[in-house]
């Protein structure tokens, strides 16, 4: 994570600074024009050669022993970029973080520019054809989006009250879906995102391939082991598989490593067992995003 | 998974080859669970006319994760997909 982010967060968090949310960033970097040319095409910029290279067949390059390490730091490079936004077609400082509920509530009530829309997931069109209205966006991006049919969804239903944008945040938190936080580009924040893996294209890299595409949350998740009955619902709702269940002795076992600290398992748990604690009291996870 | 898997999609029978529109239809997209396919307008589509409906396609994208079931070979109503290895 980058030194501007770690600094002018509230309590460290880059999210929560409302700066990096203001109609001026857009402006000084013209990204209302960036982001139209990004967004018209945007299910195709994984086709798309940059420098002689795409993403078909990417996982095969990956293992290849030098090319490989190019690729990888290639993308992170990218991904990672701190530089004023040139090109459009690549996805240049499109870096993200998980944020569990509490967060994203903060995030929509004190940071979100207005206005606040919510659009069709563009992962889940691009990979399973579906349209799901669940990705919400702010200030400059809501404008454009508006101008791009294919993701709006039913047009009553577009424009959000910050009310509205928390109410359905949480509905699909409840639901399972992860929560993150997109600079798109750096360092303007404009995507809060309810994920689905192996949908979400922001999460794969890193899932998959191991490309720091999005940081693990400020978070790791634990348990009252006095509370937990071992009953195994949380199990099938981690989408990291961070959670086990030890059925000999009747409660679970977390992977702190494996943990992104999404916080939705504790929506499925009724004995009120699991919880979310900030990654700096787990020793030797501190940095570990 | 041993060796490298191959996954085509014939244009000429869904696409722009034949401007048969995959987003109608999408069955392999919902087949597959490792979710390794992309639709998405063709490249040449921006140059020409980005907003062209019969410019789309199916691309396999994250071949490598594919777990050879043939759900998407079985599922497509064009026998478009074919997966080798
Ligand atoms: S980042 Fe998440 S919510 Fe946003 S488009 Fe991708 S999967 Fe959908
Ligand atoms: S859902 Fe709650 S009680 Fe059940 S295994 Fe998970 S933490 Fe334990
Ligand atoms: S165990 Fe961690 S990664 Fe898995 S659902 Fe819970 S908070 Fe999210
Ligand atoms: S064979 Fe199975 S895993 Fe491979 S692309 Fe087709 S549906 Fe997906
Ligand atoms: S299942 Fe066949 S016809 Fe349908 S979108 Fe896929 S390739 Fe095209």
């Amino acid at each position: 994570m980058c030194d501007l982010c770690m600094k002018h967060g509230a309590g460290g968090k880059w999210y929560l600074n409302a700066e990096h949310y203001s109609q001026a960033i857009a402006e000084k970097y013209n990204l209302r024009d960036f982001l139209m040319e990004q967004y018209k095409n945007f299910e195709q910029i994984s086709v798309r050669k940059v420098h002689g290279f795409n993403a078909v067949g990417m996982g095969y390059k990956l293992k290849m022993p030098i090319i490989g390490r190019i690729v990888k730091y290639a993308a992170e490079k990218m991904l990672h970029s701190t530089r004023p936004p040139k090109n459009p077609f690549r996805a240049e400082g499109h870096i993200g973080q998980i944020v569990p509920l509490e967060d994203a509530v903060a995030i929509l009530r004190t940071c979100a520019a207005e206005p606040i829309i919510e659009k069709n997931c563009m992962c889940r069109y691009m990979s399973r054809g579906v349209k799901e209205a669940c990705c919400i966006n702010f200030g400059v991006m809501s404008e454009i989006v508006d101008k791009l049919p294919r993701f709006i969804p039913e047009k009553d239903k577009f424009f959000l009250t910050r009310q509205q944008a928390i109410d359905r945040f949480t509905e699909h938190n409840r639901k399972g879906y992860i929560g993150s936080i997109w600079f798109g580009p750096f360092p303007y924040i404009n995507n809060l995102c309810s994920c689905a893996s192996p949908e979400c294209a922001g999460i794969r890299p890193r899932v998959d391939y191991g490309i720091t595409s999005i940081y693990k949350a400020e978070y790791i998740v634990d348990f009252d082991p006095d509370k937990c009955t071992g009953c195994g619902v949380c199990v099938a709702r981690c989408q990291f598989k961070a959670i086990g269940c030890d059925h000999a002795l009747k409660r679970i076992t977390v992977d702190y490593e494996a943990c992104f600290g999404c916080g939705v398992c504790r929506h499925a748990c009724k004995q009120k067992a699991l919880f979310l604690k900030p990654r700096d009291e787990f020793p030797g996870y501190e940095e570990r995003y | 998974m041993k060796g490298k898997t191959k996954i085509t999609i014939d244009y000429a029978r869904c696409g722009d080859g034949v401007g048969v529109d995959p987003r109608a239809c999408a069955a392999c997209l919902r087949a597959c669970d490792p979710a390794v396919f992309l639709l998405h307008e063709t490249i040449g589509a921006i140059e020409d006319n980005p907003y062209d409906p019969q410019k789309w396609r199916v691309t396999p994208l994250w071949i490598d994760l594919c777990t050879r079931c043939m759900k998407c070979v079985d599922v497509c109503p064009e026998k478009a997909v074919s997966v080798a290895w």
